[in-house]
Parts: C-alpha cells; structure tokens; sequence
C-alpha cells in the first residue's frame, strides 16, 4: 500500500526549519506542493471553429477527454480523431446541412475535476451530445451531470465492463462478451495456457471484467490462480511477480492500467515471465500503448479488440490514411484501446441518427434514432447499433503483439464479423 | 500582539474588515442576479462558496490556533462520503438531518484526531501534528480508493439530490442561496467565537503557548476545541460539495484538497477568516478564467506555486495583508470600552 510518490507531502513538510519549525518554513512548503501540481484542479476548454462560413446554426459536439493525466496519451487521440470526424462531416456539407461544431473540456484524468468541466459543455456551450470519458470511473462521474442533471444525451467510446443501461447513453465500445468470448478459448485451446493470473487496478471495469472473464476462464478448462486488485497508482508489484512465478501462472491475464500499468509490464517482463514461455493478454492494448510502455516488453501480447491498424478493410486503411496525413508523427495513434476509433464511430452515428431525425436534435428524437443507428464502414468494418440494449454489433479482432526495433505492430490472428455485444 | 499605544481611544484608525466584510456579502447577494442566463457561472460560485467553508474551517485551525491541519479534507471528504452512502443505500437526502449528521461526523473524527494528537501526554510540535493530519489523510484516501463498498477508485456518482421536504436542490440560484447562508451563519460564528475570551486565549496562545500554559491554561484543550469546531465545518463543506457535484471520490479525502484548502488560506490571508474566502474566490476564479486558455493551463499550478511563493515570503498576512493593519487583523476581544 505504500507508494513512495505520495510521500511527497510528508517529504515537502518536514523539510522545513529542522528543530522549532516556523510557520514561514510550513508556509513555504505548501506553496512549494502547489508548485508540484497538487493544485492542478485546473482543465479547460477550446473550441474548434467550424471551417464553413456557413456555419450559422452549426450542431454543437462537446468532447470531454483526458487531455492531461494519466490517461491522456489516449485522450488526446480521441481528441484527434473527434476533429477528423469533424472535419469529414463538415467537408461533405455537414448534417442536414449544418455544420458541426466541437467543444473540447479537459477530464484531466480526475474524475473531481471532469464534474466541473464537463458542467461547462452542458451549462455554458450548451451542446447537444457528449462524446467522451475513457475510464470507467470517469463515465460513472461524469454521466450525472450530463444525463441526468444536464438532460444531455452522452456516447461512451471506450470498451468496457458492460451493464450501462442507461437510458441517453450510448456504448460504441466493445464489452465484455465482445473480447472474451474469442480471445480465451483461443489462449486455452489453441495455446494451451492454462492457469491464469488477474493482476487487476482496483475500480470497476476490472472487477466487473474479471467477473466475465473468470466464468469464460473456468467454462473453457482453465483455471485462475489469483485475482488481485491494487491502488491505481501502485508501483512496486515484486509480490505479485513472486505470486505468478510461484503459482506456475503461464497466462497473465491484466486489467492494471496506466499508472500502474508501466511499472507492473517493466517488472513482468523483468522477471523473464514472457521469455520463459508465458503470455501475457490485455484487453485494451494496441499501437498507442507505446506511450506507456517500450516494445520489448508488449513483444508477444495479444489482445482483443474492434481495430488495429493491420485490419484488412479498404475503409480502415484509407481512414488510417487520412489521420496519418492530418496528424503526421503524431504519438497519439489511431487505435481501439484509446477509445478513438469508439469516438469515431460514436460521432459517424451521431451523423446518420441525426439524419433519420430530419435534423430535430432534441434529445428524445435523436437517441430514438441513435437506438437503431448503423455504419455501412467505419474503423474495423460496419457497426450497428442493437436496438433497446445502447450497445452496437461490430467486428472484433485478435491480435498478437510484434515488436520491431521500438515499434510495435499487431498481427491479426483471426477476424469476428458483427460479434453481439450480449449487453442489456 | 504588541500594539503601540496611539490615541486610538480619540481618533479610531480606519478600519477595513467590516466594509470587505459587507462588501463581499453585497456581491455575494447579487451575484446570483448579474449571473442569470450565466448557469455555469451561478454554479461556479457556489462551488466556490461550498470550499470557501472549507478555507474557514482551516483558517480557525492554523489562523487562529496554530493548528497546521493537512486533515481538513478528510472531514470534508469522510462527511462527504456519508451523505452520498445515506443517499445510495438509504435513499434519503433530507437536508435537514444529513447536514448536521456531517457536521457531527466531520466533529467526531475531528476530537479523535484531536484526542490522539493534541491532548497527548507531552505537548505536541506543529510538525507533529501536521503530519499525524497529513498521515490520517492519506492512510483515509489509500483506504477508500481500495474500498469496493464504497466505489474504490471510482468514488461514489449520481449522488442523490439533496432534499428540503419535497423540494429538491440542483445546482442553480437555490442551492447558491442556500451555501451563502450557511457560510454567512458559519461566518458569524466564528467571527463570534474569536473575538470572545476563548478567541482571547486562543490569540494568547499563538503568541506564547508556554506562558499560556503557565497561567493555567490548559491550552491544548482550548486547540482541541477550536479543532472539532473547525471539523464541523469542514464536514459541512464536503456534504454541500457532494450533493452539489452530485460526486465525491478518494481525492476529496486526500492531501491533495487538504493542501487545496492550505492555499486558500494563505493567499488570501490567515486568522481573518474574511481571507480565507477571498482566497479561494481568487484561486478557484482565476483557474476558472484560465483554463480557456491552453497556454497558460499548463503553466497555472507552477504561476500558482510561485505567486504563492512570493505571498508567503513577502506578505505572510495574504492578499487581506495589503489592506489591512496588523492590529485590526488581530483585532479587539470581549466587550468594546465604552
């Protein structure tokens, strides 16, 4: 439970006057955390102006995304992809002939921060949709203020644990089903890896992940040896390495993310686990992980997931195109574990369930419409949204890690077309 | 409190405090007014109001105590935890009974920590204090982001709206109304218990504990005191924060808020009380107003570390220091001399 970089404080005010402190000394070392950032309630927002001058009565899209924290490196390609999806709308004479608009309020990875801001989009820009949220805790904080005090309708991008039935709040991120149902057959049958490590962070996707994930494990003949769960921000994982070498582990099955994910892959890999013939599986990465972790040590991951940017579909590649010549170099990557290609989707449906509405974006109307939405192509193939259950059918992926130099790449080991979300 | 004889008694100083103190609470009054058409900004200010108890309850521990509490948001944060629970599992949100159950909970922690720190055997040194407040505060943020019962990392959302008979108060000109009363009740008593002779002995005790002691005081009973006062409102503030943002997670209970609240307080000046209130209006505006601008954002809590830098080394008094003289900002005890 002890994280060195929490000590902070305690460092920062002890280190005043040794013997009698003064107050001064107390003072000055409380402006000195301020300096370190402990004051960081501060996220805001920008707009991007629509590119039309035509854009009187534009559509208002509010993105709420970690652009700060940890979670950032994926909030960022949302954000991204959020003005690609933009742009394209815009460019092909936008819904119904308005232009949309996007505002952008920063989660900053803290859910008592996101509150406020995400209050913003709903209070002050007064948009008509909200696309955002990556973890589960911040959709949980956030979805309040937006659809039930906000009356806002709200699209959640990012896979995860299943069971948000909520009224006004579309899922475009794959579940639980979607991921597990063909990737752990496949690390039992087909790799004979039978005994399965959770190191999990302590929230509810992975408690609710695993929950799926143990029932697949054990329906399929393996078997779990430890399900654990830690503080999101721990950093010393020596006993749980110590657990996975002991207890024979040769799958380990993680749902720590960032973080702890950094440290927790360094010490893994570290301890030969992936050299000695065991296999590591998580369900959320893909190329935009190299922004928490170096190849090495994702070389031989699979994961299971809506995209990757190996996907062999005429639509993705040329999408993949496009976000390459408008983002060039850019680390923030077009991939489905950052929620982007959700966002992407998220949005396109927004478009077309705007457009069976005739252009009424009353919330009522467009969520009636949004109910039933598809995509005839998007970011791994068509989707389609399984009317009454706020989640969407979409293609599914497994995927196997290749490190190359300090690049990784994801070798597409079999394809799943229109998998059921199997939600609500 | 070494003030120079003057000729006080015939000619009074200009006094500042009681027109900042009625000034603010025009603007307070009005603004929900100047604001309408402007939700964000009505909801802003009552956020701002709802930390502004917190900045007060910390000003009576440090301000006037010489408490250094790194544990406000822990009573903030534990009170704040209860009512969204109360709300969850009880679904009940009566503003009536859940407000003082906060205060009383935000009282209770607070003599607990006060029985283990303050009235210990041999007397406590600030740093001993602050950091058994900076340990209880973290120990209680690690502790509930591993809590499943009450959402761990996740904290607690959809808090239930708080509730006044069947009228129920969403963020807008009620609730605003609703926090500046109480922080104007809160205010005045407080303002009612420093100046009193418990005020009296406090201020005695800031400026030499031993020789306090050696009266006969039982000083850190009178610390103590002030203490679970200032839990109490410490507890308030976290229940109005959770109904209000309709969430509460392990970073409201942590040193992360509690240094929040230090902030508060030193930049718009201690033992005030009026201060720390202008402090956090200044802090959490200028964030605000700020945050629109991707530029500075970034640079914010490091501008922010060193204006505070430059406050504490050149006007330890706070931005209330500018404007106010030492002794008016310490003030006159008991009955005025006719």
């Amino acid at each position: 439970m002890t994280d060195p970089k929490h000590d902070a404080p305690a460092d920062d005010a002890s280190a005043s006057a040794p013997d009698r402190p003064s107050r001064r000394g107390f003072l000055q070392g409380s402006s000195a955390l301020a300096a370190a950032g402990w004051v960081s309630g501060v996220a805001g927002g920008w707009m991007l102006p629509t590119m039309h001058a035509n854009a009187a009565n534009p559509i208002l899209l509010g993105i709420a995304t970690d652009i700060t924290g940890p979670i950032a490196p994926s909030g960022n390609a949302c954000w991204q992809v959020a003005q690609l999806a933009a742009e394209e709308i815009n460019a092909a004479g936008g819904i119904n002939g308005r232009q949309v608009q996007l505002f952008l309020e920063d989660t900053a990875s803290d859910p008592k921060v996101a509150v406020g801001n995400v209050r913003k989009l709903v209070q002050q820009r007064k948009v008509n949709v909200i696309f955002g949220g990556i973890t589960s805790s911040m959709r949980q904080a956030i979805k309040d203020p937006i659809v039930n005090r906000g009356k806002t309708l709200y699209v959640y991008p990012q896979l995860y644990e299943g069971q948000e039935c909520t009224k006004f709040l579309f899922n475009t991120g794959p579940t639980p089903a979607q991921q597990c149902d063909q990737l752990i057959p496949y690390l039992i049958k087909t790799l004979g890896k039978k005994k399965f490590a959770m190191p999990s962070a302590n929230y509810v996707w992975p408690q609710l992940l695993n929950k799926y994930a143990r029932k697949v494990i054990e329906a399929n003949g393996g078997e779990v040896v430890f399900e654990e769960y830690y503080p999101l921000d721990q950093a010393e994982y020596s006993a749980t390495i110590a657990k996975i070498r002991d207890g024979k582990v040769d799958c380990v099955f993680n749902t720590i993310i960032p973080p702890g994910v950094q440290p927790f892959m360094k010490q893994l890999f570290e301890s030969g686990f992936q050299k000695n013939g065991g296999v590591a599986a998580c369900v959320y990465y893909d190329e935009n992980a190299l922004n928490f972790n170096p190849a090495r040590e994702m070389d031989g991951m699979y994961s299971c997931l809506d995209y990757f940017q190996n996907v062999d579909d005429p639509f993705s590649k040329a999408l993949l195109g496009r976000y390459n010549k408008k983002y060039p170099n850019t680390k923030y990557m077009l991939t489905a574990g950052s929620a982007s290609t959700g966002m992407y989707r998220g949005i396109m449906l927004y478009a077309e369930a705007v457009k069976a509405t005739k252009g009424d974006l009353a919330r009522e109307a467009v969520a009636a419409m949004y109910d039933k939405a598809k995509l005839t192509q998007g970011p791994g193939g068509p989707c389609e949204m399984v009317p009454g259950k706020y989640h969407a059918k979409m293609n599914m992926y497994l995927a196997k890690c290749k490190a190359t130099g300090d690049t990784t790449s994801y070798d597409i080991i079999s394809k799943f077309a229109m998998v059921d979300p199997k939600e609500c | 409190m070494a003030t120079r004889p003057s000729s006080a008694a015939t000619a009074r100083p200009r006094l500042w405090l009681p027109l900042i103190e009625k000034v603010a609470l025009a603007v307070a009054v009005f603004l929900p007014l100047v604001l309408r058409g402007e939700p964000q900004l009505v909801t802003l200010a009552t956020n701002i109001l709802i930390l502004a108890l917190l900045a007060v309850s910390f000003d009576l521990c440090w301000g006037y105590s010489g408490i250094m509490s790194f544990g406000q948001a822990l009573f903030f944060g534990v009170a704040s935890y209860a009512v969204a629970l109360i709300g969850r599992d009880l679904d009940f949100s009566q503003l009536a009974a859940t407000l003082p159950l906060a205060m009383a909970i935000g009282l209770a922690l607070s003599l607990l920590f006060a029985f283990f720190l303050l009235l210990g055997r041999r007397t406590p040194t600030v740093i001993f204090v602050a950091l058994g407040t900076l340990t209880g505060a973290y120990a209680a943020e690690r502790l509930v982001s591993g809590w499943q019962y009450v959402g761990a990392g996740n904290g607690l959302s959809s808090v239930k709206l708080m509730q006044f008979g069947s009228y129920e108060f969403v963020e807008g000109a009620d609730f605003y109304f609703l926090v500046l009363a109480l922080l104007l009740l809160v205010y005045l008593g407080c303002r009612a218990l420093v100046r009193s002779q418990f005020g009296l002995v406090l201020a005695g005790m800031r400026q030499n504990e031993e020789r306090l002691a050696f009266l006969g005081y039982r000083v850190q009973i009178y610390k103590a005191t002030a203490f679970a006062i200032a839990g109490a409102i410490a507890g308030l503030s976290g229940a109005l924060y959770a109904y209000h943002q309709g969430f509460t997670g392990p970073g409201n209970l942590g040193p992360g808020l509690s240094t929040t609240a230090v902030l508060y307080c030193l930049f718009g000046g201690t033992g005030t009380l009026i201060g720390p209130i202008l402090g956090t209006v200044a802090i959490e505006s200028i964030s605000y107003f700020l945050s629109g601008s991707q530029t500075v954002k970034q640079y914010w809590p490091v501008l922010l570390g060193v204006l505070l830098l430059l406050v504490v080394a050149f006007r330890p008094t706070g931005l209330l220091g500018l404007l106010v003289s030492t002794r008016e900002r310490i003030g006159s005890f008991g009955r005025r001399a006719p």
